[in-house]
């Protein structure tokens, strides 16, 4: 996905000397549950600033952190944690401070027609069902953790809830991307995803959580410090905080950090 | 002006090389100057992902020979209606991207997939198992096995054969004393090159088999998880290097047989 998004930025950059853009694009490298609220914030962000382009990149942020450790370029690098754009600003590796500009809410997704009948949380845990989960260090797989944690405290939940969850797990994915995917496809019985996802992928429905268990994610953003241009990526991120950025952002389903 | 050009032909020679030893250099030397190595004895996820892969490529190994050969000797000796097409598919996968044999595995095989539900409802579940490690292994490497057991089968000689069939030998005993060894050093170089390439298999696996440890995760996979995930680094080199050390006995091995088959 890096490489696409380096060959769109080399194509744009070829077209736009024959047009108006004069500054180079800027380079975003964001999770993956951030992509279609941020390509239409990209084109919104162009459409007003005609002199600025924006290309992105999407995967896991723990693995677009990684690619930037080894050296990825780029000019802003927006996490879905706080946790791995901090990591770049202790590796020296970003400009702080780390950003907050949104929120999101988890959902348990299952297949549109629910091959494993879920209906609750609870079912999750049984025997048999294929959970398809992200990697370690993925955001969304502490994210998870931390939902199947405060659910195990819940009445009515049994007793090694959260290990007999983690026992249904059948493959840890790249990305959460790849998770709504499979279990869209109904390889997977169910996934924990972002609400954004389940509110996105047509594939899929949402089992409800109780009320009481809240998990809140919160994307944040730094400056890469090797950035050529930190000056318009900050400009960006002012819009991504802005009332027309967050508008769109919340269009997608995504709240205010 | 000849000197001249022999040391550029010398020079750009030298860059090619350099391209294409540097990387694998580095990451060896990487690997020992940091340690990482050690980490495939100590790791629990790299032990565990060394024992998988080598069970997986070897049952691989095991299902390409006993479908690959008939196949192979029949492409080899027998002219039939529609052999082109079958030629066609075997050697499909060998230029196919990996992911696209991952999509097609899953859509073959899924459970949603158009025999999958079959398996499944005989109790053999394949999507996210190690048995999907296995199918996606062959489905890449088969190929390669066909096509040098092929080539061995039709050019061994078959005046031999006939010989033997001329003592009272029965196909069966002229195939397997006859013709098997002296198609012997094709036959071992393409064991050895399907088992490579399923021994390196990486996108069809983590498309179609997932990607969890201990069931699916094989040494590419590992290299690739622990690469994004924190800390990992180490764990991700310590494969790689395996990986490169396997394909550098691979290499030798084929190097011996081709040598072999020449002078035997």
């Amino acid at each position: 996905m890096v490489v696409a998004a380096v060959s769109t930025a080399c194509s744009q950059g070829s077209n736009g000397s024959a047009s108006i853009t004069q500054g180079r694009p800027i380079t975003v490298l964001a999770a993956s549950s951030l992509q279609a609220a941020f390509t239409a914030a990209g084109n919104a962000y162009a459409a007003a600033h005609p002199d600025s382009t924006v290309t992105f990149g999407f995967d896991a942020s723990s693995g677009l952190r990684a690619k930037l450790e080894e050296g990825a370029a780029a000019d802003l690098f927006a996490s879905a944690d706080v946790a791995n754009a901090q990591r770049l600003i202790v590796d020296g590796l970003a400009i702080g401070p780390v950003r907050p500009f949104a929120g999101n809410g988890l959902a348990i997704v299952v297949p549109r027609d629910n091959p494993a009948h879920i209906e609750t949380p609870a079912d999750l845990a049984r025997p048999g069902v294929r959970l398809v989960s992200a990697g370690d260090g993925v955001p969304i797989t502490s994210y998870a953790t931390q939902l199947i944690d405060d659910l195990a405290g819940q009445v009515g939940y049994p007793p090694g809830y959260a290990a007999l969850v983690a026992a249904n797990v059948v493959s840890r994915e790249d990305n959460v991307a790849a998770v709504v995917a499979k279990v869209g496809l109904g390889e997977g019985d169910a996934g924990i995803v972002y609400g954004t996802d389940a509110q996105a992928s047509s594939r899929v429905k949402r089992i409800p959580i109780p009320a009481a268990v809240k998990v809140s994610v919160t994307y944040a953003a730094v400056v890469v410090k090797s950035s050529r241009q930190p000056e318009a990526a900050r400009a960006f991120l002012s819009f991504l905080a802005s009332s027309p950025g967050q508008a769109i952002l919340a269009r997608y389903g995504f709240v205010t950090p | 002006m000849r000197h001249l050009r022999a040391s550029g032909l010398w020079l750009v020679a030298a860059i090619a090389t350099a391209l294409l030893a540097l990387p694998v250099l580095v990451l060896v030397g990487r690997a020992s100057i940091e340690g990482s190595l050690g980490l495939t004895v100590t790791s629990r996820v790299v032990i565990d992902a060394l024992a998988l892969s080598l069970v997986t490529s070897g049952a691989s190994l095991v299902v390409t020979v006993c479908i690959g050969t008939p196949l192979a000797y029949l492409l080899a000796r027998r002219r039939f209606r529609g052999s082109w097409l079958v030629e066609g598919f075997v050697d499909l996968p060998i230029v196919l991207p990996p992911s696209v044999a991952g999509l097609a595995l899953l859509f073959a095989f899924g459970r949603r997939g158009a025999i999958g539900p079959a398996f499944e409802a005989v109790g053999i579940e394949i999507p996210f198992t190690t048995l999907a490690v296995v199918v996606a292994q062959t489905f890449v490497s088969a190929p390669l096995f066909v096509r040098a057991a092929r080539a061995g089968f039709r050019d061994t000689n078959r005046d031999l054969e006939d010989a033997a069939r001329a003592d009272g030998a029965g196909e069966w005993a002229v195939f397997r004393s006859v013709t098997v060894p002296l198609a012997n050093a094709a036959l071992a170089a393409g064991l050895v090159l399907a088992w490579a390439r399923a021994l390196g298999e990486f996108g069809a696996t983590i498309m179609f088999a997932g990607n969890l440890e201990g069931r699916t995760q094989t040494l590419p996979l590992l290299v690739y998880s622990e690469f994004q995930s924190i800390d990992g680094l180490g764990r991700s080199t310590a494969a790689a290097a395996v990986l490169v050390l396997a394909a550098l006995a691979v290499l030798v091995a084929v190097r011996a047989l081709r040598w072999r088959s020449l002078f035997a």
